[in-house]
Order: C-alpha cells, then structure tokens, then sequence
C-alpha cells in the first residue's frame, strides 16, 4: 500500500507526460486570438478572441478595423446585412478584398446565412438590421465558440463579451469652407462581460501626418486612455 | 530551344473571327456593316464594312464619318473563344483533332487527314464544306510545312508544295510574322521586331531567314530566334490536339411530385452518386456541373455551379450531394431567384438532371500553381456556396476596388464566382477624386439631404460653382421607423393618417465646419453624364461629438453620397 504522496505523485507525472505528448497546458486566459491592429490593442486589451461575439455601435470604421488584422494575416471575412459597406475603406484599413464576402440582403434567411458564415469564415460582420431572433443569437454565439469564428456586430447584442460604443468623434482638417477631412479621435465606451466599470479610450482612427504647421492632427500615435467610468 | 520536326499542317482560318462571332451574338445578318471597337481603336472590321471604307486600327468617329450605319460591337475574348468551339466542333465533323491556337484560327496535322480522305484538295473541301454546314460560316484553309507557311497559304486559301514552304514566305514582307502570334503580348513584340527590321532594311522574310542564326540572336534575343524560325519555314512546337468529350448527364425522375426537402436528401444523394459512377466509368472528372429541374406546371429551372476538380476529387460525390440539395431546397423554397431577378413560385418538382460540363480525362486536370487551396480557403468557398444556395447567385457578392472619382464608383461588385468584367483601372489619374480618407458607409443609392443656411433657405451652388451661403443647417433623411420624426414630419391638415410623401428629415444639425464645394463632371458625352459639387460637412451632435458625412449637389437637389462613421 503506497502513501497518498506517492500515489499524487505518479499522477502528476503521468499528466506532465500528458503534457509533453500533446502540448502545453492551455489555461483560459490563453484562448487562440485572431490578430489586431495595435491601434487598438488599449480597446481590446487581451486580443481578438476567436470564439468571442462583440457588439459595436455607431462605426462601421471600427468594425472594419477590428477585422482588418486578421484578414490581412489570411481570415476569411463576411459581411452579412451591410449593404452599404465602403469597399474602399475596407481595402485601406487593410482588409484583404480577396477574402471578403459580401451578403448584403440575406432577407429573411438571415439566421441560416450568418449561421453559414459562422461555420465557413473566420470574421463574420452582422448589419444592424437582420431578421435575428433572441435564440438566433445564442445559437449563432455557441456555433461561433465551437467553430473558432469572431463575430462583430452592428447592434446591441446581449451576452456579448465586449460592446464597443462610439460616444465621441473629433474631426480635423475641415475650416469653413477649406481644407479637408484628414484626422479622426474615436472615443469608444469598452464594456466588458466580465469585467470592471465600462472604459473610455480614444483612438486616433484616421491619423495622417500634418502636411503644413498648425494643422491640428493628433501628434500621437498610440492610443490614450482616458480612464474612469461613462 | 530544341529542333521540332517540321509537320506538315492544315489551317483553316475564318476571317475577321472577333466580328462575325460579335454579329453571330448579336443576331445580325451577314450584310451589315459591323466593326469591333477596343480601347481606341478598331480590331476587327466586317466584309461589309470594309467595302465601305472602314478600315482596322480606325477610330470610331474615322469609321463612322465613312460608314454613318457601321454597327459598332463591344470587344469580348470570351465570346470569341466560346463561339469558336462551335467552328471546332464543326471541323471535328471532317477530321479527327484539331488545335485551336486562337478564336479564328485552327491548325490541323494534315498527313494522315490527307491520308483519309485522298488528297489535300479533298481534305480541304471537306473541311470548308463541314464548317460551311454546321457552323454556317465561310472559312479557308490552306497547308504547307511549318506554322507561318500554313498561317500564310490559309489566308490565301493555297496549297503550298511540300519542301518549298522557305521559298514560299521568302518574297512575303517580315510584317507577317505577326501572323503567327497567338497572344496579344507576342502579336506586339512581333510587330516591335517587324519595325526595327524594316527600318534596317530587312523588308522580306527571305532577307530575315539569309542572316546568319546566332547574329539574330545576339542582336534580338529569343524574339528574334522566334522569328528566324519561323521565316526559315520550321516549326517551334508540334500540333496539341484537343480531344472533345461528350458531356456526361444523369436524369432522375420522381415517381410523386416532390414538394418537401425530407424526399429530395435523398433523391440528391442517389443522383450525386450516379453522376460520379458515370465520371468515373468513362475515366473523366468535370470543371461545371449543370443543375436541371422541371417543376410540375413545367417549368425549367437550371443553374450552373462550377466545381474544383483537382482539390474536390475525392469527395466528389459528397460534395455534389451538398450542391445538389441546397439549390432544390432553393427552388422548393423560391428564394433562389434565377439570374437574379424574383425566384420561380414555389412548385413541386417532377424530375431531376444532373449534366457535367466541361469534361476533361482523369489525370490532365490543371492543379494550382503553387498546391491547391488550403483548409480554410475551401471551408469558406462551401460556405459561400451554401448562402448562394439559399439566396441565389446574386446573394453573394465579391468585392474589389476599382479606379473612380466617388466613393460609389470606386467599389467594384460582382456575384461570388463569376468572372468579374474588368474594372477600371486604379492606377489612372482620376482627376477631381473625392480625397482620402474614404468613407466606411455608402449607401448603395445616394439618398436625399436638405442643405441650409443660417436663414433656413436652402443653399444653392451655380453653374460657376458659387455657393449661395455658408451651409449652417443639414437636415438628413430619419430612420423611417422613428415615429417622433414622422410625426413631426406630417402636416397637421392631413390629421394622423395617410402616408408621407417624399423623405421623412430627420431635425436639423447644425454644420460645424465643411469644405468644399469639389466639382466633378464626368462622362459628359454619354447618356450616364453627372455634374455634382461635392461638400465635405462635420455635423455637430453635442459636446465633442461630430458626425463627417459627403453631400453631392447636382441638378437642385442635395444628396448624402456617403458617412464617415
């Protein structure tokens, strides 16, 4: 009869073998994350989680540019219910337009076709008008964390694990009658399913270097944190 | 390069090709004078219209000052080609194989042609006599050795002895080498090589064919061996023939009308496997697969879908049953709307058909360059066929950037595997373009905004780009669910019923700063001409808060082009 340390210790042995066999532990924390640009790695600090739903309200700018990293980097992209998407502005927030499928009037198969997407793409982007149902959503958000697939929408969405609103956007380069539009400071209120009190964080979403002094452009390129709760 | 064996050869040749296939397309008689413009130019000029004066390489306005009722066609590689196969099929009629080196122009090995059917003469007869038949066209053939003798005595419909094809091309100008070009690159490199000769003094292709090999060379490079080549009458590459397969069908026919998709898993199922049985007893794998069905009022309902034959070869059967059932569940549910317009009314189906087009034997399918495509790349190809499948071709749509001036033109649409029609080039100047950055929202149609100034007016801008006052107030169009906007927007005389006529404007916003107006004119000459002045406007919507949007005025109306949301 072997004590209750020998027989403990055997079985972590057996597990670290485990471990060596077929990898690493992988803790919670460590959920497999899609790229993202580092413009807004203060919105979302811990990554583009695959697996994770999150709604975004009041730009479609900061949608594009969530997903832009990953496509890039060789995600597939579908954009179910925009119709009015700028192709343009995907492109140069550096979506890779071979990769991107639109959907733009799914009608009243909405809930099959994001549910395609789901299965197939690794970003999906849901418009803000579908024909979504309250259980539509759940089922979309399992599917999503079965298959590994991020799914960034442009409506409130309850259990989402990150609601990004738009609350603040400054606009530079425009005079009265002049110039033109070249810079842009997003303030975006960062709720978190779990989490502490809601964040504000600017983020200089278009920033362009001043072509002539006193052109009042962002002179920073990271993003600030302003801090305290909306 | 190594020596190829001189082959003796036929050619048939179908004069001007690109415009007899344009006027076959378009259902125009033989009589008419007709042309193909590309770009600038004129490519191919009809019988007709040469008589009248027209003349290739013209410009359109040339053309017409010299034939007012000259019928000017698009320019189209693949209609070419594809109306080609019916003169290949045609040829096929008389003899076994042909290669076909480009829409118009035919090569066939004329040894053993000849063999089977007597003499050249014959061989010759037989073919203009088959094309005439089945394609219903006129067409000339002509046979030497080597590629440019044969190209050359086609067009002069002449049988060239053989062993005399050098003395036959030695008087012929060095401008005929374009002759045997079959790619527009190697057709302007060839014609490059032709000017440099000439203006050196090598006029004829004997004179090219008289200097010594490595000369030309050193001198031109492998254009030039190119051409030497062909001028000494030899060969660069035997004949490839192209071997026809017939199209393998599968036809299934319900025994009870089918109306629930539970009866047709099934029935796909079976007719998926029957298809890939048939494939595979005749050794053959298929790029398209056309999906056929008739409903019970008789209707025929068809889609095409194309299938990757090198990476789906395994689970074909699996993967056509996929296909198969998503388009009937389609069809049953009558939301796939064939070629885009409203689907067909729901309706039992009483037969299914299952055809593999473009049919190729097993082992010479084309793979990817660099290997197939990767997991997730066809993970995401099923899924979009799985949504074109509920939502019709149109459903899905694939995306690129395109040269233009407003953001709307510079997006470029087109259904999700279907080839694209060419884009405008973004690399043109495009002078007038809205700048940078491009706006994330643009509505599909441009939708009504009111512009005013302080007094409430609207603001006007003249022809001279004069703008009336300073923009103070922006009304945009309301969500058209918000009641307290409708309700504002509905005159008290006409009580709370009746619908609102016009654009439901949301409150007025106050402008905060704008640039502008950016006049563009485009396409002054065409039926689709537009003037607008463009305004670039941040909106205030609070503390801090402003809204970017582009307006477009034109024709006394302003219109919201697009948000930078």
């Amino acid at each position: 009869m072997e004590t209750a340390e020998a027989r403990l210790a055997r079985a972590r042995e057996a597990l670290a073998g485990v471990q060596r066999k077929v990898g690493t532990t992988r803790e919670r924390w460590e959920a497999p994350t899609l790229p993202l640009v580092p413009l807004l790695d203060q919105v979302l600090p811990q990554g583009l989680r695959r697996g994770q739903v999150i709604a975004v309200a009041g730009s479609t700018s900061l949608m594009l540019a969530l997903a832009a990293a990953a496509s890039e980097a060789g995600s597939w992209t579908a954009a179910v219910g925009m119709p009015s998407l700028g192709v343009v502005a995907a492109a140069r927030r550096g979506l890779d337009l071979a990769r991107v499928a639109l959907v733009p009037h799914p009608g009243a198969q909405a809930a099959a076709v994001a549910g395609a997407c789901v299965d197939g793409m690794d970003v999906v982007l849901l418009g803000p008008r579908l024909a979504l149902s309250e259980p539509d959503r759940r089922r979309l958000a399992t599917r999503a964390r079965e298959r590994g697939a991020v799914i960034i929408a442009e409506a409130p969405w309850a259990g989402a694990h990150a609601s990004l609103t738009a609350v603040a956007s400054r606009w530079h380069g425009l005079g009265a009658g002049d110039g033109r539009l070249r810079g842009r400071e997003l303030t975006v209120r960062v709720e978190e399913r779990r989490g502490a009190a809601a964040r504000l964080v600017t983020v200089p979403l278009e920033a362009e270097a001043p072509l002539r002094r006193g052109a009042t452009v962002p002179a920073v390129a990271a993003a600030r944190v302003l801090g305290g709760a909306a | 390069m190594s020596v190829v064996t001189v082959v003796r050869r036929a050619v048939l040749w179908v004069p001007d090709w690109p415009v007899v296939a344009a006027m076959t397309e378009a259902g125009l008689g033989a009589d008419v004078p007709a042309a193909v413009l590309h770009g600038r130019g004129l490519v191919a000029v009809s019988a007709a219209a040469r008589a009248a004066g027209v003349r290739r390489g013209s410009t359109r306005r040339l053309a017409q000052r010299a034939c007012p009722e000259l019928v000017i066609l698009p320019h189209d590689e693949g209609r070419d080609s594809r109306l080609f196969e019916s003169v290949a099929a045609a040829a096929e009629q008389a003899v076994s194989g042909v290669e076909i080196s480009r829409p118009g122009l035919m090569i066939i090995p004329a040894d053993g042609a000849a063999r089977f059917h007597g003499s050249e003469e014959t061989l010759a007869e037989a073919l203009v006599t088959a094309v005439a038949e089945h394609a219903g066209l006129e067409c000339a053939v002509g046979a030497a050795d080597g590629l440019l003798a044969a190209v050359i005595a086609a067009r002069r419909a002449e049988l060239v002895p053989a062993g005399t094809s050098r003395d036959y091309l030695a008087p012929a100008p060095v401008e005929s080498l374009a002759l045997a070009a079959m790619e527009r690159v190697q057709r302007q490199e060839a014609e490059r090589l032709a000017s440099v000769l000439t203006r050196l003094g090598i006029v004829t292709l004997g004179d090219l064919a008289a200097l010594p090999f490595p000369d030309v060379l050193a001198r031109f490079g492998p254009v030039g061996v190119w051409a030497h080549r062909l001028a000494s009458g030899e060969d660069l590459a035997p004949p490839v023939l192209r071997r026809s397969e017939e199209d393998i069908a599968v036809e299934h026919v319900f025994e009870d009308p089918a109306e629930r998709i539970e009866q047709l898993v099934h029935v796909a199922r079976e007719a998926a496997a029957a298809l890939d049985a048939a494939l595979l007893a005749a050794g053959v794998r298929c790029g398209r697969v056309r999906i056929t069905a008739r409903t019970e009022k008789g209707q025929e309902l068809e889609r095409v879908w194309r299938t990757d034959v090198g990476t789906r070869a395994g689970a074909f059967a699996r993967h056509m049953t996929d296909r198969v059932r998503w388009q009937l569940e389609g069809w049953l549910s009558g939301t796939a709307g064939a070629g885009g317009d409203k689907g067909p009314e729901p309706s039992p189906l009483v037969s299914l058909g299952l055809v593999a087009e473009d049919v190729v034997p097993l082992g010479s399918e084309q793979a990817y360059l660099w290997g197939g495509v990767s997991g997730a790349d066809s993970r995401a190809h099923r899924a979009l066929e799985r949504v074109q499948g509920l939502l019709g071709l149109e459903g899905v749509l694939a995306v690129a950037e395109q040269g233009g001036r407003s953001p709307r033109d510079r997006a470029h649409l087109a259904p999700w595997g279907q080839e694209a029609p060419p884009a405008r080039a973004i690399a043109h100047p495009w002078p007038g373009r809205i700048p940078d950055p491009p706006p994330a929202t643009v509505p599909p149609v441009a939708r009504p905004a009111l512009v005013l100034d302080a007094g409430g007016a609207p603001v006007t801008i003249s022809r001279r780009l004069a703008i009336s006052a300073p923009p103070t107030w922006v009304r945009l169009e309301a969500d058209g669910a918000d009641e307290r906007a409708r309700a504002a927007n509905r005159h008290p005389s006409e009580g709370h019923v009746g619908r609102i006529v016009g654009p439901v404007w949301d409150r007025p916003r106050p402008v905060e700063s704008w640039a502008g107006p950016w006049p563009v004119s485009e396409r002054w000459w065409s039926e689709d001409a537009s003037r607008l002045a463009y305004l670039q406007v941040a909106l205030r919507d609070g503390e801090g808060v402003a809204t970017a949007v582009l307006l477009a005025y034109g024709g006394g109306e302003w219109r919201l082009e697009a948000v930078y949301d």
